[in-house]
């Protein structure tokens, strides 16, 4: 018999296959959080999904770190478990070394530096730190992959963070609105369209759904809701 | 040093459980004790990271940092100054349109930010530690050239792996004015008139048609300010807010800040009346 | 980097009570420079139809030339204006011919239907499969954007003038977290026996 006519055996053939590993993978899932003057609210979808499957649909992607501090992670999943376990163990640490909880500011710029750390390997997370700062004002701390961090009143990030953000800028930062100037907003007006917005973004965004978990932070502490959104 | 412990056998016996959990926390925290120390990347070189463009599921990974700057600054008879606008985009996203992307390192020191947003943030802080460190060990302030050394030094052992930085220092010290420009390529040059930045080019067309030693200081406010606003109407990642410092022999003070939409009307108004006018 | 958002360019259409609106914004870039900032990116193809065609500068413009051919000879044969939904199968139709070597636009068909005067809107993908939505359409860079807008802004059965204000409030927002669209827009509301154009006075960097 010929080599030519022999049939050919993929799984025995002798080139040597090259299977990339991909350390990363996008969980997917948004974060929004809105400060007002004494509080601060943050939502994250509750869906943890990987390409076209669902892991789960009950995930909470808030971590509280202290009474007043809660982050809020979307992306690479296992990145995130690693993070906040660090960052869980750093608060500790300060704690019983300082004999006080660290601040809401302090942790931020702790979260930057543990972040760039991490220069040349990031951490796939698009992270938001909300919390009261030092004078009880609501604070959000958005986040790049590497640790560049900003303080404002609102922002959308993860998987519908580009829907999200300019309905925001528009709704709470009155932008493009004439003659409207830009004003703390209430409490009720904050979770209404923080609730809205997830609406929004579950019809347009297949890796956000199931439901929202809201945390809202006031110098009482932190009180959790749940908000349905469709699961399809 | 015995045979076991040249093996790494020296905690066979050791309770082991304590150890690990120091070590695993503190090995992700290394730049906390040592600020110049980053985390090695499990590969050989940290450039190879564009290679990780897809998950498993064959979704895009987009690790994006915020980019894209116009900043500029000048030295002229009143000192220098210094004008940035405040964008931030990540790819095509516009991630923020208030960013401040002038360090105030200490009173006589402004740093401007351009190219990796976390490159620089991080690497000021660390600069702005080491010079109040000079000032404490040496009772007097740094000078302008020694901390642009520090930080040209300190990037320049970075080299190659990819960090993104533009800036510009300036301050004023015993010998004056100064204004360096440093980069992660290892430059650092003193000069008068500096742009960095995705709208440099545009910036400098109006900058150097407008720049005399001899300005006033509200000309060179206006300057600056104009040089970014054009940047920012055509460069698609510059934008937002144009920021004005002027580094004085007193230290440095906060001239203004002014939106581009203002800016751009304002301007607009003034070239139509000149239209009539003529 | 993408062909499609080599120039940049954003587009919105809303169907509203017994009117229509597109909108698109004015700037013609390459990757980061402007380099105009009076860009038309949408072109009237009959008296209630209008066509938008984000994406590469160059094919808007020779996908406009050859739709309005082909919208002409199509007149003159049959000596009645060209319905939205015929405009838009022969539209879907000529991309598909380019199956394997595409124009690079994203169309946005807005309009309405003659005799009736029933709204109509379409988008379709670069190679002309059609999206026919009850609410809204978009495309461009900004397409993103403008779906978390238009999702929360559009409702149902929105006069001309509140169509008008949806619209501009969706595409403004839009296209301000967007890099390479901008610089000015241009909203169409069309109805029955008028057709507004307005521009609209927006960021420019």
């Amino acid at each position: 018999m010929s080599l030519a006519l022999r049939p050919s055996f993929p799984d025995y053939e002798s080139v040597s296959k090259h299977n990339n590993f991909n350390p990363y993978s996008d969980n997917g899932g948004s974060v929004v959080a809105i400060a007002g003057d004494d509080f601060v609210v943050v939502g994250a979808d509750t869906r943890l999904s990987a390409g076209f499957s669902i892991y789960t649909r009950e995930q909470s992607k808030l971590f509280p770190l202290s009474a007043n501090t809660v982050l809020g992670c979307s992306g690479c999943w296992c990145d995130t478990l690693t993070l906040t376990r660090i960052l869980k163990s750093r608060m500790q640490m300060y704690q019983q070394e300082h004999n006080k909880t660290m601040s809401t500011t302090a942790c931020a710029q702790m979260l930057s530096i543990i972040l760039y750390y991490k220069r040349f390997f990031p951490y796939y997370i698009s992270n938001m730190l909300v919390g009261l700062d030092d004078e009880g004002k609501g604070c959000v701390y958005s986040y790049d992959p590497v640790g560049h961090c900003e303080r404002r009143t609102f922002r959308a990030s993860g998987s519908a963070g580009a829907l999200l953000q300019p309905l925001l800028d528009n709704q709470i930062g009155k932008k493009n609105m004439l003659n409207a100037k830009e004003e703390p907003v209430s409490k009720e007006a904050a979770l209404s369209i923080l609730k809205d917005v997830f609406i929004s973004a579950a019809e347009r965004d297949i890796y956000t759904g199931d439901s929202i978990l809201i945390n809202i932070i006031t110098k009482d502490g932190t009180t959790e809701e749940t908000f349905q959104l469709r699961r399809d | 040093m015995s045979l076991i412990e040249l093996c790494g056998m020296e905690s066979f016996t050791a309770p082991k459980i304590d150890r690990n959990f120091e070590d695993d926390i503190s090995k992700f925290c290394g730049n906390f004790s040592c600020n110049m120390e980053l985390g090695v990347p499990p590969f050989s070189n940290p450039m190879q990271l564009n290679q990780f463009s897809k998950d498993e599921s064959g979704r895009d990974i987009k690790i994006q940092f915020d980019h894209g700057t116009t900043t500029l600054g000048f030295m002229y008879q009143g000192g220098v100054v210094l004008s940035v606008d405040s964008r931030a985009t990540g790819g095509q996203f516009i991630g923020s349109q208030t960013m401040k992307k002038i360090v105030e390192i200490n009173d006589f020191l402004l740093g401007t930010l351009a190219g990796g947003a976390a490159d620089c943030v991080y690497w000021d802080r660390v600069l702005a530690k080491q010079c109040r460190m000079y000032e404490l060990r040496n009772r007097e302030r740094i000078s302008v050239a020694a901390a642009s050394k520090l930080m040209s030094n300190m990037v320049y052992n970075y080299k190659g792996m990819g960090l993104s930085i533009g800036m510009m220092l300036a301050g004023w010290d015993k010998r004056g004015p100064q204004l360096y420009y440093i980069d992660s390529e290892g430059t650092r040059t003193p000069g008068k008139v500096f742009s960095v930045g995705s709208g440099s080019i545009y910036a400098f067309g109006v900058l150097d048609s407008g720049y005399r030693w001899d300005l006033t200081d509200e000309e060179a406010y206006d300057l600056g300010r104009r040089a970014i606003y054009h940047a920012t109407h055509r460069d698609a990642y510059s934008g937002g807010i144009v920021r004005v410092y002027h580094m004085k022999q007193t230290g440095w003070i906060h001239i203004d800040n002014n939106d581009c939409t203002d800016l751009y009307y304002k301007y607009q108004e003034e070239k139509e009346a000149i239209e009539n006018r003529v | 980097m993408s062909i499609l958002a080599y120039n940049g360019g954003a587009m919105v259409a809303m169907k509203g009570e017994n009117c229509v609106s597109i909108a698109a914004d004015r700037r013609f870039g390459i990757q980061a420079q402007t380099l105009a900032t009076n860009f038309e990116k949408i072109f009237e193809m009959g008296p209630h139809l209008y066509v938008g065609l984000p994406g590469l500068a160059t094919d808007t413009q020779t996908v406009m030339e050859k739709l309005r051919f082909r919208k002409n000879l199509y007149e003159l044969k049959e000596n009645r204006p060209m319905a939205p939904k015929v405009f838009s199968a022969m539209l879907s139709h000529m991309l598909y011919e380019k199956r394997f070597g595409p124009f690079f636009v994203e169309p946005v068909v807005a309009g309405l239907e003659p005799k009736t005067y029933e709204p109509f809107i379409c988008n379709m993908d670069l190679i002309g499969c059609i999206n026919q939505p009850k609410d809204f359409v978009v495309g461009g860079t900004a397409s993103a954007q403008l779906y978390g807008m238009c999702e929360a802004l559009w409702e149902p059965n929105l006069g001309p003038d509140e169509l008008f204000e949806t619209t501009s409030q969706a595409l403004i927002n839009a296209f301000d977290r967007d890099a390479i669209s901008g610089w000015g827009a241009t909203v169409y509301i069309i109805e029955k026996d008028k057709i507004t154009i307005k521009n609209l006075k927006t960021r420019m960097d």
